[in-house]
């Protein structure tokens, strides 16, 4: 296994600026893309995406909402099949797709989808697209990648594992797993193409400390340039991962057998709250696939994220007395409720997204009840504005050391609705 | 007759005609409305229910669309005429500023609605929602468009399909003229909306001729030629809509209704129609069909898998300056951002040809356009035959 690159490439560098005593970092990614002039900024989350555009948004309405992520993660499921025809186009995924986002990152599984269980195997692993399931040995992947040209690809895993996956199983999915990254490793090595783009290693071991520090500590001994964590979960099941009585326990210890010089990822459908948790512990970066589910189910995120400078009182009692009004949970609120058909404010009062500033509650309840796509278009904006909005009073709160206001105010705002 | 025009504020629609084919009867005017003045030949898209497919009102502007359609049949059932007006008008609530055009509502009970039984007093209906008796006379259908608020409004008719002949047909003419009085009367909004009565009668040139010379008589702002997008015979049809045109007054707006298949479009403003409609280009952009010069593409299809050309590289809409048809062919089998792509173009398609004819009639180059347009169409040469004739019948003879 050779250590590094036979290409002489621009590497992508973490740095971190602080670091809290829970263990979450912000930092710096700089060098991000792979033409080295990236800079971003963590904690951070990247753009979901399906089939390679913004869900429900054209470019031209993507260009309409603000802050919008610059790593735009697009799964293999939906792609991988036009593998050839992005090979033939010849300019990599980014120009095929025509997104503007200036890092591509290419996934395995659509984060807001749950994953088909066991039709991996050591040859190789299963994704899914519309057309059903596509089989992945490391040779096609690699092909995949090549033509595709990512910034960040994460590297062929077997994390479909969960808290009811037995030690047997999760040994396999930490072997397969570092078998595929071994492959990946040697096929890199040999390709120009793939020089500059930076390969996520993969972090398995479902709830088992052993195998976690063991996948740990062999992906850190190969040459990847961040990490991404998976196998908690079968895809996106809507559990609360916190929930579970060991979850925070075995994140916690496998964010400790990384290096702190690289960035952590996990692609985890995750509210503002679960956020802060898994920030507080060493994750860096997100998935907003958290918005894109709302945005499917009619929900609108309500919730406030900004602190008052601090020379002002708390707008706590404010944000109580609105949500007193809402069968809500003080985080979202369901549209498609009839008390909104009359209701022609504004989706949240204050929000300066494209949606808030042209439409009503009463008018995008009407295009959710008569099934109108442009509900979808507008909850999107709105959804994606307030999540990629979040990430940014979350670092305003870590730059000025009030993370716990921050999470404080955020779970006063969650006990404050009145039914969930 | 209908010399006795009326004087033009009496209206919520003014026109000025600015350009006249030398040739055919098509002709390019100004319609002013109470939102818009709308540049006509015109097509309008269709919102049906306050909302093109996806299209933000931003997106339209942006495209040059002045004015579009909303159905009165399913805004009268949601959002609903009491909430429309409590919003302020169908324009705030969809924020929509400019011009907007209803239908009465009685086509779309008719068709979409088996059960509908059409008596002198209205058309009588099962609610689709709690099956209880309904029905929509002349006087409701003008309430709900006046609480809708749209800058022109539609009569209600009686509207039989249009293979009926015969005694039927005929009693709907009659009552679509008995109709259009109750519906004239019961306008409370005529300085702001503007209500057009509809030529009907089949293909039955007679009525036709009747139902016109009747129209003419009232003091209306514009006319519609309704009863002509039934799948008739095309040779009937342009015959029916030719035959409508030289009857109704130059100095008025013509609206044929649900018509918008381009080559329908260019022959019919050669006829000397204004306004247009059609679900069409919408409709077939969530299949992921995108119109074009030469017809239309099937994005879906196989064909398209390794195209990197625009859909159409002389389009100067965001989606063919953004997006290639390699790309739009892997979205369009599964992602619904594809129906709104697909959309944007296919309203810019619409909206190209009816601005390139217009532009061709200031030229007073017509018809060297309609031959150009049926070159491209029919690049073999294969016009269909009532096309040739419809053309004849104004003076364009194509090659
Ligand atoms: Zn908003
Ligand atoms: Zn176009």
């Amino acid at each position: 296994m050779l250590a590094t690159s036979f290409f002489g490439s621009i590497k992508m560098k973490f740095i971190i600026e602080k670091t809290l005593a829970t263990g979450g970092r912000l930092g710096i990614i700089s060098q991000a893309n792979r033409q080295g002039n990236v800079t971003l900024e963590t904690p951070m989350c990247t753009l979901f995406t399906k089939g390679g555009s913004a869900p429900h948004l054209s470019i031209d309405m993507l260009r309409r909402v603000a802050h919008v992520p610059e790593v735009a993660v697009m799964s293999l499921g939906a792609l991988a099949d036009h593998h050839e025809t992005v090979a033939e186009f010849g300019k990599g995924l980014r120009e095929f797709t025509a997104m503007s986002n200036p890092v591509i990152f290419t996934t395995l599984h659509d984060a807001s989808a749950a994953i088909s269980p066991g039709k991996n195997d050591n040859s190789g692993v299963a994704v899914w697209g519309k057309g059903g399931k596509i089989k992945l040995d490391t040779s096609l992947f690699m092909k995949i990648q090549e033509s595709f040209c990512p910034d960040w690809f994460q590297a062929m895993s077997d994390g479909d594992t969960d808290v009811s996956c037995g030690n047997k199983r999760l040994v396999k999915s930490v072997d397969r797993t570092l078998d595929f990254l071994d492959e990946i490793v040697e096929a890199k090595n040999k390709s120009e193409v793939l020089s500059k783009s930076s390969l996520i290693g993969v972090i398995e071991g479902g709830f088992s400390e052993t195998q976690r520090k063991r996948s740990a500590a062999e992906t850190v001994a190969r040459p990847v340039d961040g990490f991404l964590i998976e196998g908690f979960e079968k895809g996106n099941r809507d559990v609360d991962l916190f929930s579970l009585p060991d979850f925070t326990k075995i994140l916690s210890f496998t964010l400790e057998h990384l290096p702190t010089d690289k960035p952590r990822i996990m692609e985890t459908v995750w509210s503002p709250l679960q956020v802060i948790k898994a920030f507080k512990l060493g994750v860096d970066v997100f998935s907003s696939a958290y918005p894109h589910i709302l945005t499917e189910k009619g929900l609108a995120l309500v919730s406030d994220y900004s602190l008052p400078p601090l020379s002002q009182p708390a707008k706590l009692e404010l944000q109580t007395a609105n949500a007193k009004n809402e069968e809500t949970n003080g985080l979202y609120i369901d549209l498609h409720n009839s008390r909104y058909s009359e209701d022609f404010g504004s989706i949240l009062p204050g929000c300066s997204c494209y949606a808030c500033t042209n439409f009503t509650r009463a008018y995008i309840h009407h295009l959710l009840k008569t099934k109108e796509l442009l509900a979808f278009v507008l909850l999107t904006i709105h959804n994606f504005h307030q999540y990629f909005e979040f990430f940014q009073h979350l670092r305003l709160s870590l730059k000025s050391d009030r993370l716990n206001e921050l999470e404080d105010y955020l779970s006063q705002q969650l006990n404050s609705g009145l039914d969930r | 007759m209908w010399k006795m025009a009326t004087s033009k504020n009496s209206h919520a629609l003014s026109l000025n005609i600015l350009a006249k084919c030398s040739t055919s009867k098509a002709r390019a005017c100004a319609m002013t409305l109470p939102h818009a003045v709308v540049d006509t030949p015109v097509f309008m898209p269709v919102g049906t229910q306050g909302t093109l497919k996806g299209l933000v009102p931003d997106q339209l502007r942006e495209m040059g669309c002045k004015i579009m359609l909303g159905n009165t049949y399913h805004l009268g059932n949601r959002p609903g005429p009491e909430l429309l007006e409590k919003a302020g008008g169908l324009h705030n609530f969809m924020k929509w500023d400019r011009a907007l055009l209803t239908d009465s509502g009685g086509f779309q009970m008719v068709s979409l609605l088996k059960l509908a039984e059409i008596t002198e007093e209205g058309v009588k209906f099962q609610s689709p929602h709690d099956g209880s008796e309904m029905l929509l006379t002349p006087e409701r259908s003008i309430e709900i468009q006046n609480s809708i608020g749209a800058d022109i409004i539609m009569q209600l008719d009686d509207v039989v399909h249009s293979s009926v002949s015969g005694p039927r047909l005929e009693e709907a003419m009659h009552r679509t003229i008995r109709w259009l009085d109750r519906c004239i009367k019961a306008h409370r909004r005529p300085s702001e909306q503007c209500l057009f009565p509809i030529v009907q009668g089949g293909l039955n040139a007679e009525l036709r001729k009747q139902c016109a010379h009747e129209l003419v008589k009232r003091d209306v702002g514009g006319y519609a030629i309704g009863g002509l997008s039934g799948g008739e015979e095309k040779s009937e049809f342009w015959r029916m809509v030719k035959l409508s045109t030289d009857l109704l007054p130059d100095c008025k707006p013509r609206y044929l209704m649900g018509v918008g298949f381009a080559v329908d479009l260019v022959v019919c403003v050669a006829l000397g129609c204004d306004m247009f409609d059609c679900v069409f280009p919408t409709r077939t952009a969530r299949f992921g069909c995108a119109l074009v010069k030469t017809g239309q593409l099937n994005l879906k299809s196989k064909i398209f898998a390794k195209d990197f050309r625009p859909i159409d590289s002389e389009c100067q809409c965001s989606t063919c300056k953004t997006y290639n048809r390699a790309y739009l062919h892997t979205l369009a089998n599964s992602e619904p951002a594809a129906c709104n792509i697909i959309t944007v173009h296919n309203v810019a398609y619409q909206l190209n040809l009816m601005s390139s004819m217009r532009q061709s009639i200031f030229e007073d180059k017509f018809p060297e356009f309609v031959q150009q347009f049926f070159t491209d169409m029919f690049p073999d040469g294969d016009y269909p035959d009532w096309t040739l004739q419809a053309l004849a019948s104004v003076n364009i003879h194509l090659r």
